[in-house]
């Protein structure tokens, strides 16, 4: 229990990441919901720890909790009991600010529906999140432009969304989650709405930005999605049924994508 | 946190997301502002119209009328109380009424005018010399009726531009020429200078003779008339003027003050009556157009509930990357505030143009006022109707926007 005594971060902490703690640590979280007077336990009591530079999958099937899980994990939604410290800050005691904050600096979101704004370009989905962390219009201009350039849509930059494929919608939804330089990369589902082909390209992506030293929780029910992962978690009835490294070069190489095309290099400081 | 600027291209975006929707929103506003403009320059260019029509009946003036105007007199004893000739010579009495600098008889009629088969409806005012310079009526050519003409009873006539053109040909010269009124004939002596038309009556369609000549030839003989304009020294003393004639039509009708069968009315007090009625009609002017307003604002809080539901998700998605209440509630307000300004700026350069045209009759007055505080009324409109549907998008957790379908 070294979480449980601390307070609420101040908010340079907030900012910073402490490199000696994991990037996820989670103890006995449960959640459960009032569902038309009766308590549903979504989540018993996981327990888990993501190390700094782990891909890790968290596979289920429907209604094994995996979604409640990323919604915790993600600070989109709070436990109902138990202790979440994401990078060294401890998410039990944030408001809603406190959380919003957290999301925009720590956490790059990459969802099975894209989730880009329509009738807006891809180079301005992109800007979004430093646009709300209060990067300066120039600098966020430039470093959307290195984050398209790098998962290839450089030449995509002011298409709409509905002007881009499925594949290049999510990989500009990798550029918008890359660019605020986050802790973690959390990815619902990423390839739910895609074909194998892009699917294989997306996760050629992930790879090499695991290589690059990114930390990445996927959500998926797709074995040979979860197969890129360095590690498998498989949740059943909201709790950890199965929790085992695997070696990553077991997933089926499509090869489509040139090892290396895509890298991000330092993406510049956090503003 | 997003800058100000980021905000409000943020906005102008949100709002070209759907064109027609907003261009309709902001038509509501449009023809509220404008009718809030429009509508109060209407009353304050009606009311503009009536207090000069009011001036140009002649400053420093009272009329005093037969019959009593206060109804709770002691009113048993029903005097036969004309305003006759004996009435005019009390009160032209300067020890009596040394405020009073004239007292003009005054018997009015309508007739139809012809001359050479050309005919005009006007009315004839029968009085006395003192009567054009108590109305400010003057005389561009020819001369004025006379004191002579009074006495003499002789049938001439001043009339006014309104009736020497319908009348007369244009280059034709009235003065000296036999007009027919009724189954009289006067010799036209004068021309008054126009007075213009302004709001009540057209003060051009109008022909002065001496009261006695009208009496003769028009409307019979007899003893009353039916008002005697009274023109007092200045405006300072007419107060004072006012009370002198009372108290002479008192005595010379054998009554008190009190009682007296005559009312006596001052320029100036009909001049603040009109004034007040007329700032009440447009205030109430003002209010239908507040209503017209209102309307527009339940338009824009309507497509902002409508706009918010429809942009759930892109709420979710803005809150999951990391926008705040705050930011969300902003640029919502913004939007809201963006379609009402415009509106607003709009509306007021319709106003603005429609206040330029004639309408009914009245020549609008843009008041000076009503364009700040239409515009003012349309942005707080906008923050207003905002502020509700902004609120609900703020409050919107983030993970059932994202689920929102």
């Amino acid at each position: 229990m070294i979480i449980r005594d601390e307070v609420d971060a101040p908010d340079d902490e907030v900012i910073g990441s402490r490199a000696a703690e994991p990037i996820i640590a989670l103890k006995g979280i449960v959640k459960s919901y009032a569902m038309g007077g009766v308590e549903v336990l979504a989540i018993r009591g996981i327990s888990l720890i993501v190390e700094r530079g782990e891909f890790v999958a968290i596979m289920g099937t429907s209604g094994s909790g995996k979604s409640t899980l990323m919604n915790i994990v993600g600070c989109l939604d709070v436990p109902t009991s138990g202790h979440y410290r994401l990078d060294g800050v401890n998410i039990r005691h944030l408001d809603d600010v406190a959380l919003s904050r957290i999301r925009n600096k720590k956490i790059g979101f990459v969802f099975q529906g894209f989730n880009l704004i329509p009738r807006m370009s891809a180079i301005h989905n992109v800007e979004l999140p430093m646009a709300y962390s209060g990067v300066k219009p120039a600098e966020r201009r430039k470093r959307a432009v290195v984050a398209l350039e790098m998962v290839g849509l450089g030449d995509r930059l002011s298409h709409f969304s509905s002007e881009l494929s499925g594949g290049q919608q999510q990989r500009v939804a990798i550029a918008r989650a890359m660019c605020t330089n986050p802790s973690l990369i959390l990815a619902d589902e990423p390839t739910g709405n895609l074909d194998s082909r892009s699917s294989a390209e997306l996760m050629s992506l992930f790879t090499s930005l695991h290589d690059q030293g990114r930390t990445i929780v996927m959500i998926t029910h797709e074995p040979d999605i979860a197969a890129y992962a360095s590690r498998v978690v498989v949740l059943r009835d909201g709790e950890i049924v199965s929790n085992r490294p695997q070696d990553a070069s077991n997933a089926v190489s499509y090869e489509l994508a040139p090892s290396g095309r895509y890298s991000f290099g330092g993406s510049g400081d956090e503003g | 946190m997003a800058t100000a600027f980021g905000n409000l291209v943020m906005a102008i975006r949100g709002i070209g997301s759907n064109w027609l929707r907003t261009l309709l929103t902001m038509l509501g506003v449009l023809i509220g502002v404008a009718s809030v403009i429009v509508l109060l320059a209407i009353g304050t260019g009606s009311s503009q119209s009536i207090e000069k029509s009011i001036e140009s009946l002649g400053s420093n003036t009272l009329t005093v009328f037969s019959g009593s105007s206060s109804g709770s007199t002691t009113g048993t004893k029903i005097r036969n109380s004309t305003l006759n000739t004996a009435s005019v010579t009390a009160l032209s009495n300067s020890f009596n009424d040394p405020d009073v600098k004239s007292v003009s008889p005054v018997v009015t009629t309508s007739v139809t005018a012809t001359y050479n088969g050309a005919s005009y409806s006007t009315s004839v005012i029968g009085s006395t010399a003192s009567y054009l310079s108590a109305e400010n009526y003057t005389v561009s050519a020819g001369r004025s009726i006379s004191r002579a003409d009074v006495a003499e009873r002789a049938p001439v006539i001043d009339i006014g531009t309104s009736v020497a053109s319908a009348l007369f040909a244009t280059g034709a010269d009235p003065l000296g020429k036999q007009i027919q009124l009724g189954s009289s004939e006067f010799t036209v002596v004068g021309l008054l200078a126009s007075k213009g038309s302004s709001g009540l009556s057209n003060q051009d369609a109008v022909a002065i003779a001496p009261y006695t000549a009208v009496q003769d030839q028009l409307t019979g003989e007899s003893a009353s008339f039916s008002e005697l304009l009274v023109q007092g020294k200045s405006s300072a003393t007419l107060s004072l003027a006012e009370s002198e004639v009372e108290s002479t039509l008192a005595s010379l009708n054998d009554t008190t003050v009190a009682n007296l069968p005559f009312t006596v009315i001052d320029s100036a007090s009909l001049l603040s009556t009109a004034t007040s009625s007329s700032q009440t009609f447009t205030a109430l002017l003002g209010w239908v157009a507040a209503v017209s307003l209102l309307v527009g604002a339940i338009g824009v809080m309507n497509i902002m509930l409508v706009t918010v539901t429809e942009r759930t998700r892109e709420i979710g998605i803005r809150k999951a990357i990391g926008a705040r209440r705050r930011v969300i509630l902003t640029q919502f307000l913004i939007e809201s505030t963006v379609i009402s300004f415009l509106g607003g700026i709009f509306g007021v350069l319709a106003g603005i143009l429609v206040s330029h045209f004639k309408i009914d009759g009245v020549t609008p007055v843009l008041a000076s006022y009503s364009i700040p505080l239409a515009l003012g009324v349309a942005i707080s409109v906008g923050i207003v109707a905002g502020f509700y549907p902004a609120h609900r998008a703020a409050s919107l957790r983030p993970i059932d926007a994202l689920r929102y379908e």
